[in-house]
């Protein structure tokens, strides 16, 4: 669906953004493009929407190079911003519909729907977005980004404002939007919504991808293999770290309960920060 | 495109409705002709009053536009207005006492004005052409004057202001991402700013020209007005999309207003003469509009190719800042 090689993109002659990306993401997949602020992730997505040309390096998209890309190409993604971008002015049907005039009517899918389906409360659906909560403006945005049945599709922070249940409910849509067999290019800084949703995550930092793999895999490579224990021993508590292969015989040391059992596996941050050398704040 | 297109329009339209600029343009439209039909054509002003201290009666037959006094210091009082003209006839030749206006050829034409009217022989009666009268030549003047001033600042201001919303709402940047052109972003909004500033006009003239007069010299007006308005639109949208806020926009709209449209007032308006006045863009502007609300066809084509050119140029400019606009950071 989209294969990047060399990569490269300045603001200004002095400063380069970009320093030769290079990666493939395939149909139906969900790659995570993970980053800090300034790390040149807004910046892959404007060039991977049109936005942004004078890049260096090709990038081709359905089989096309980019700069080839018939009108229709934006017929066929769908992109949802960082932020909630809607005519405040108007209600979220008014937005949607607006936003649904520019696709070809075979490919738009009923703003009703889609409203209930991302549990949008009725009550608003007539109100103007400026009385809305920075959720419900997220629930309209995805709402949009979704309307033309993208074949790919562009997620900024999709979960960034919305409450817990709402989060779940974002994961389980985009999953169902895969299973639809779209390819959905997410940009996070949310390492649960990567860990949890992307089939493989490309770290980048400075312009540079650091590393790409799937999540399971980069936390394998540099797991410690090792298991933390806490029991009560003696009406005392002990935590106890030991090597995996040691359990094969059982909990070698004495105990009279075990309280926990947790893994040392590393966390998704934990190795963004020892790929990139820094947090994702 | 045409889809496209159209659903732009009815959301700029939705936009102007909601910002009250059609209300703001109805206003002004009242408001100017309220100060037209009540005030200004009603307005009669003697350009010179003219003053004579004459104790000893030596000149003969005067005109009765001259007021006489008693005494040289009223004579001199009344005279102290940088209008009026004195003359002091007590020496029984008439001497000239007035405050200079500064401009020395208005200095000649008030005291020829004023030595002309010491006899009421062979009077100067101009022959009339055509149909104007007074009152049309100051209906005609200022219809012209407050055309242009709505036009040239009242519209730009609009379509700014109407762009500052969008760009605060970031919602330009998501049009970067729709199949709908650039073009028919930036064209939509010229279509609906130049039919309402055509409506405008049209409404504006028939109404304080009267019908027929307004008629005759619509489509001139018209075509001006569409060149004008075109041209503002266009530069409004320009600094709307490159400054970063309203404030700034402001201060240049000032800048605009003080520097570029009041000499071009003063020069087609007054008797003042510069020299360097043709080669400022917007004094022909005005230029063809005042000939517009005369009924002259401004028919010089190098005029009109440099307009169009204009037109084209500020749109290619505006096309360009606003890909710049929707690529920028969130």
């Amino acid at each position: 669906m989209i294969t990047v090689e060399n990569l490269t993109f300045s603001y200004q002659k002095q400063k380069q953004t970009l320093h030769g990306l290079t990666f493939s993401v395939a149909d139906g997949e969900i790659f995570g493009f993970l980053g800090p602020n300034g790390s040149g992730k807004s910046t892959t997505q404007k060039i991977l929407t049109g936005i942004l040309r004078g890049y260096g390096g090709s990038t081709c998209l359905f089989g096309e190079p980019l700069e080839n890309q018939q009108k229709n190409f934006q017929e066929k993604i769908g992109v949802l911003f960082e932020f909630p971008y809607l005519y405040t002015n108007l209600s979220a049907i008014d937005n949607l519909n607006y936003f649904a005039s520019f696709y070809p009517s075979e490919r738009r899918r009923d703003v009703n729907e889609l409203l209930t389906m991302l549990e949008f409360k009725k009550d608003f659906i007539n109100k103007p977005v400026s009385s809305y909560s920075k959720g419900m403006r997220q629930r309209v945005s995805m709402a949009r980004a979704l309307l033309n049945s993208p074949e790919l599709l562009f997620l900024d922070e999709p979960t960034s404002g919305l409450d817990p249940q709402g989060a779940v409910l974002f994961r389980n849509i985009i999953e169902e939007e895969r299973k639809k067999g779209t390819t959905v290019f997410l940009t996070t800084h949310n390492m649960t919504d990567a860990d949890l949703l992307c089939d493989r995550v490309a770290f980048i930092a400075d312009g540079e991808i650091k590393a790409i793999d799937t999540p399971k895999k980069l936390k394998e490579k540099n797991s410690n293999h090792q298991v933390e224990i806490e029991t009560l021993y003696q009406g005392k508590r002990r935590l106890t770290i030991i090597e995996t292969p040691e359990l094969k015989a059982g909990i070698p040391f004495p105990y009279d309960e075990i309280i926990s059992i947790h893994s040392k596996e590393p966390t998704l941050e934990d190795m963004f920060i020892q790929y990139t050398g820094r947090g994702l704040a | 495109m045409r889809r496209g297109f159209l659903s732009l329009l009815k959301k700029d339209f939705k936009l102007m409705l909601s910002s009250k600029f059609l209300l703001l343009a109805l206003g002004s439209l009242i408001l100017y002709s309220c100060y037209i039909n009540f005030i200004y054509v009603g307005i009669e002003q003697d350009i010179y009053p003219v003053f004579l201290y004459d104790p000893l009666h030596t000149q003969g037959a005067v005109s009765s536009e001259i007021t006489e006094v008693e005494s040289l210091e009223e004579l001199k009082k009344e005279s102290e207005d940088g209008y009026a003209v004195g003359i002091d006839a007590s020496s029984g030749t008439p001497e000239i006492i007035m405050v200079s206006s500064s401009i020395h050829s208005t200095d000649r034409y008030r005291a020829a004005y004023a030595l002309s009217l010491l006899s009421t022989a062979n009077p100067t009666t101009a022959e009339v052409i055509g149909t104007d009268n007074k009152e049309m030549k100051s209906r005609r003047e200022i219809t012209c004057e407050f055309l242009f001033f709505e036009l040239a600042a009242v519209g730009f201001l609009g379509l700014a202001s109407m762009l500052f919303k969008e760009k605060q709402m970031g919602i330009i940047r998501v049009h970067g991402v729709l199949p709908v052109s650039k073009s028919a972003f930036i064209l939509s909004k010229l279509c609906l700013f130049l039919l309402s500033d055509l409506v405008f006009s049209a409404l504006l003239t028939v109404i304080n020209l009267g019908v027929s007069e307004g008629l005759a010299v619509l489509p001139y007006v018209l075509l001006q007005a569409g060149i004008l308005s075109l041209l503002m639109a266009l530069v409004g949208f320009f600094c709307a999309v490159l400054l970063p806020n309203f404030k700034q926009f402001s201060l240049l709209y000032l800048v605009l207003a003080v520097f570029i449209t009041t000499p071009v007032f003063l020069a087609g308006q007054t008797g003042i003469a510069w020299e360097w006045i043709k080669y400022h863009p917007v004094y022909h502007l005005f230029m063809a509009m005042k000939n517009a609300y005369w009924g002259v066809s401004f028919a010089n084509g190098i005029y009109y190719t440099i307009c169009g050119l204009t037109i084209v140029l500020l749109f290619l400019l505006v096309r360009r800042v606003l890909i710049r606009e929707m690529a920028k950071e969130g």
